[in-house]
């Protein structure tokens, strides 16, 4: 009995050695775009990400970047597939091509353009602090949240701006949690996107306790490729052309981010 | 929105994100079972560089997170190999999670097995060739009943804690139901910023591992046999 098992066993072994050598990698093709065409579909890493992409109540995806990244796989001539990834994780789902773009309202980071390419910047946003409502009119300056513990997302832009003031940083792994957090009362305040501030934070929302304050830096919104994908100015034509015939302020509008389309 | 209207929302996408947490469940269970059984005859085996081997796969899955393992499946193909085989969707995502847990798994289960066989006492095997049974006839005959009950207890303590671990698949963005509860947290299907769905998540944990815990109990009593 052993025996057999002691076969079939270094059989199992065997057969995963040669399943690993026997998958030869495919020979990898210079142009991105050729190989974005040659599947058919662009695929489009994204979270939920309201009003830059999320469902609606069909299941389709919407949202400013979702629309506009249907229209431009459109004008490649291929299928539109949006995967949500773990934000932590875009790089390497990029990388591991089971991605082809992110583009999810991300912030251009030095980090991010060095291992990527990434599109021109299309939309303006700011880091915002966010406190609970009752305590805001405390703190008017930059200098009074001293003392303060802030909730960012771990990489985000906002955790930046808030280390580089010298506060007290808690990470958390998304800025909806941030937001949790300085609800729970765990954290004092938050640094989180202006544009997920205006959907999330305020009267009529989850968080009616909470509201914004002052932002802390500007920052702009990019779509990130492989690095030396051809993709990017694919995409810069494409943009140049959306904003030129004014489809961009007419989905900007359409989401509430009016006036934040970056000329291109 | 209010809370009655939330509610069917927030439930149907927590009942599919279940769905997908039973389906990993059920499947690393259906995989792991007799692949720890294999490995368990790898670790005992009298090829002594055969056994050597498998026990350090054994070291190996033990000492290292799940959550690394998970990550290392998904992603290792497409970054090392240059090819990634599993595809961006869904069910690529499930297969290279289920893999990780079957294999994983099956190292916990082959050390619990293993502790079974070799608590056996020696003295039946030799009682069993004197009357001129072969090996096959003494193990099925006399050793696996005995060890089959013996297991049970660390065997259910496994299966429980299998039921929580499958959150850990969403590193890789398999869409279970912890995900699901998470996603009302930043917005979707028009709800945000709700923190209820994913504490509510906890229940169906709870309920879940209750039922097999009656079950389990139930088992471990039927085979009550040598008292």
């Amino acid at each position: 009995m052993k025996k057999i098992m002691t076969l079939i066993l270094a059989l199992c072994l065997l057969g995963s050695l040669v399943a690993c050598g026997g998958k030869a990698a495919a020979p990898a093709s210079d142009s991105d775009l050729q190989y974005v065409k040659g599947n058919g579909k662009l695929v489009i890493g994204i979270t939920d990400f309201e009003p830059m992409d999320y469902q609606d109540e069909t299941g389709a995806w919407i949202g400013f970047d979702a629309d506009l990244a249907v229209q431009f796989a459109e004008s490649l001539g291929v299928e539109p597939e949006f995967i949500e990834i773990e934000w932590d994780n875009k790089l390497m789902e990029l990388d591991n091509k089971s991605i082809d773009c992110i583009w999810n309202g991300m912030t251009l980071l030095p980090e991010v353009e060095e291992s990527t390419s990434c599109s021109r910047p299309y939309m303006r946003n700011a880091q915002v602090v966010i406190l609970a409502a009752d305590k805001a009119d405390d703190y008017e300056k930059v200098e009074d949240m001293a003392g303060l513990t802030f909730a960012v997302e771990a990489g985000s832009a906002g955790e930046e701006a808030a280390k580089e003031l010298g506060f007290s940083v808690t990470s958390v792994s998304s800025q909806a949690n941030a937001l949790l957090e300085v609800s729970a009362g765990t954290s004092d305040a938050a640094v989180i996107d202006l544009l997920m501030a205006y959907a999330m934070v305020g009267e009529g929302t989850g968080y009616a306790n909470l509201t914004y304050t002052f932002s802390l830096n500007e920052e702009q919104y990019g779509v990130a490729f492989r690095k030396g994908s051809d993709l990017a100015d694919a995409l810069n034509d494409f943009f140049k052309e959306k904003y030129a015939d004014g489809t961009m302020d007419a989905l900007a509008e359409e989401y509430g981010l009016a006036g934040s389309v970056i000329e291109q | 929105m209010s809370f009655q209207e939330q509610l069917p929302i927030v439930l149907g996408s927590l009942n599919s994100g279940f769905l997908q947490t039973l389906r990993l469940f059920a499947i690393t269970l259906l995989g792991a079972i007799p692949l720890g059984l294999v490995i368990a005859f790898g670790s005992m085996s009298r090829l002594k560089p055969l056994a050597a081997i498998t026990r350090v796969v054994v070291w190996v899955v033990r000492g290292t997170p799940l959550m690394i393992q998970l990550l290392i499946i998904y992603y290792f193909p497409g970054l090392m190999l240059k090819t990634n085989w599993w595809g961006s969707g869904e069910s690529g995502r499930f297969l290279a999670a289920a893999i990780a847990f079957i294999f994983n798994y099956a190292c916990y289960f082959s050390e619990i097995y293993r502790g079974g066989i070799q608590s056996v006492p020696v003295g039946q095997q030799e009682a069993g060739l004197v009357l001129g049974m072969t090996r096959p006839q003494i193990f099925f005959r006399v050793t696996l009943l005995q060890v089959i009950k013996r297991i049970v207890p660390p065997m259910s303590n496994e299966v429980i804690t299998l039921v929580k671990d499958t959150s850990l698949a969403r590193i890789i963005a398999l869409q279970e139901i912890i995900w699901a509860g998470q996603s009302f947290l930043k917005g979707s299907q028009g709800i945000s910023g709700q923190i209820w769905p994913l504490f509510f998540t906890a229940l169906y944990y709870l309920i879940f591992t209750g039922v097999l815990t009656v079950l389990l109990g139930r088992l471990e009593r039927r085979l009550d046999y040598f008292r």
